[in-house]
């Protein structure tokens, strides 16, 4: 990170952090690659969209929000700029979640939509969207509109399978938007279900039957599978057998979902990381030289080279 | 994407067609380790039954491609219906908001589990010799490129540095100050480890020095 250059982005790069299983990090490192990248000289925001069960403020040290997405939902405020709060780290803002009424803060999808590219056109570089536990449609929608998807998995049986059904649900919803025709959207959607009648079973069945009603649908599918890229993350990992996991997901994602799966890095199991949330403050404010902070940082590098590499096209 | 008996043997071992044979060692025991009985990498997507079919593919691609011979035969009957995969730009069609592409990869080298391993030992007061800097760096994934770039130190001397050539280094106040802007650039405490390792830079050149000597007084 220290070999960075922190020059400014042309427009904020959304980053989503998601992942099936509660519990596994997703918080812990949206919080800490946000603070990672601002000490490095970008300008990021931190957004979360756990409203079921939020904390990243906590991880950032904002005791309780004054604003919140819920008042974007509501339609109280309709700039998501004047929601965004300060934190104690120059560079970093926080637009949170709060604990409301549960019913009206889940945005319907056009609200959505409008929050989503309202993120975009914040002045900073990075935003963080911290997605929340679970393969709900709305977790699954800002997954994938960012422009970069991390998952985070625990090297453990309950959370390799929660990141497959994760994985799953994002690549059927990801290849059902990218169809245009009705009836190929249909069928791409009664693919989801693994019971279908269609006999469809496996992506590649999918590919195939998509191919056979429609060729120019099929090319865009295959298209489409190219360029669904997730990150891997594996967090709190304690053997060199855990950091494998990262590799073997990979394969196994080639094999099965004929995708490409990046393996972004990982994160050590580390006691400094507990003693950080105790303080409510982001890991390297406590522990800068601690591994695990060494970790976070290596990630944050590769997020920034890549930012750097998609350029201002954009 | 292709079903597992119309993959070629290169894409089971997840490396490009024609790799040489040392790349299919290394990919095979990586894919093998993979896709190993009651792991946890293929748990919940496959059932053992579809495992062993995929396990049974690596194994015969292995077999294929560890052996010059066979290798040989299978490159030369794969040669025509190979091809580039298709990378051109994607039209996406999101309907929420414009898409971009994610295809920049930041996948992790191998290198940089090895350097796990070793992550222990940064916290203690061992010396530092030019390989635990190598670790250290590894550990950060930093290239000696990008440190290069930002300290103005030739890659060579950084190379040296990293592999103890200290003959091969310029005089100590140099390497000094080559270690400490190194040192700093991963963010280690750089007066400790340039001690550490200048100690043994001395130590070793006078050691040489005095062989040259007696070599020459013969």
């Amino acid at each position: 990170m220290t070999a960075a250059t922190p020059p400014h982005l042309p427009r904020a790069r959304l980053i989503a952090v998601g992942g099936g299983k509660g519990g596994v990090g997703k918080t812990f490192l949206s919080a800490n690659l946000a603070h990672t990248l601002v000490s490095a000289g970008y300008k990021v925001v931190a957004v979360d969209t756990d409203i079921e069960g939020p904390n990243l403020h906590t991880w950032l040290g904002v005791n309780s929000p004054r604003t919140s997405l819920a008042d974007f939902v509501s339609g109280r405020e309709n700039k998501v700029e004047a929601l965004l709060q300060e934190t104690p780290y120059s560079g970093l803002g926080l637009l949170a979640a709060t604990h409301g009424d549960l019913a009206a803060a889940q945005p319907n999808a056009a609200r959505r939509a409008e929050l989503l590219s309202a993120l975009r056109e914040l002045p900073c570089d990075f935003v963080f969207v911290d997605c929340g536990a679970g393969a709900h449609p709305a977790t699954i929608d800002y997954f994938l509109v960012g422009d970069e998807g991390l998952l985070v998995l625990h090297p453990e049986p309950t959370s390799v399978e929660n990141t497959y059904t994760f994985i799953r649900a994002a690549f059927y919803r990801r290849m059902q938007l990218a169809m245009r025709k009705h009836d190929v959207r249909e069928c791409v959607r009664e693919a989801m279900d693994q019971r279908n009648d269609r006999g469809i079973r496996s992506p590649l069945d999918l590919l195939r039957a998509v191919e056979e009603m429609d060729p120019e649908e099929g090319q865009r599918f295959s298209k489409t599978m190219q360029a669904f890229r997730p990150r891997v993350i594996v967090n709190e990992v304690a053997s060199t057998e855990d950091i494998k996991l990262g590799f073997s997901v990979r394969s196994v994602c080639r094999k099965y979902f004929g995708i490409e799966v990046d393996y972004a890095g990982y994160v050590n199991r580390d006691q400094a990381v507990r003693t950080a949330v105790l303080k409510r403050k982001p890991l390297a404010e406590v522990h800068p030289g601690s591994d695990a902070a060494v970790y976070l940082q290596r990630i944050a590098g590769k997020l920034a080279e890549a930012a750097s590499k998609a350029g201002p096209s954009r | 994407m292709k079903t597992l008996s119309e993959m070629t043997h290169y894409e089971m071992l997840e490396i490009p067609a024609g790799s040489p044979l040392a790349e299919i060692e290394r990919a095979y025991r990586v894919v093998q380790s993979s896709w190993a009985t009651d792991g946890l990498a293929t748990y919940s997507l496959y059932d053992e039954h579809e495992a062993e079919a995929v396990r049974e593919r690596i194994e015969l691609a292995y077999r294929v491609l560890s052996e010059a011979e066979t290798k040989e035969e299978y490159d030369r009957r794969l040669e025509p219906s190979e091809s580039e995969m298709d990378l051109e730009e994607i039209d996406l069609d999101l309907q929420f908001v414009d898409e971009t592409v994610a295809a920049t990869s930041i996948d992790l080298l191998p290198t940089e589990i090895e350097a796990f391993e070793d992550a222990a030992d940064e916290g203690t007061d061992a010396e530092w010799t030019g390989s635990r800097l190598r670790r250290a760096r590894l550990r950060r994934g930093i290239d000696l490129e990008k440190i290069a770039e930002v300290t103005k130190i030739n890659p060579t001397y950084l190379q040296f540095i990293e592999q103890d050539q200290f003959e091969d280094l310029p005089a100590a106040v140099y390497v000094r100050g080559f270690v400490v802007s190194f040192t700093r650039c991963i963010g280690l405490e750089s007066t400790q480890v340039a001690d550490s390792y200048m100690a043994r830079y001395r130590e070793q050149t006078l050691e040489s020095r005095r062989l040259m000597e007696r070599r020459l007084r013969r």
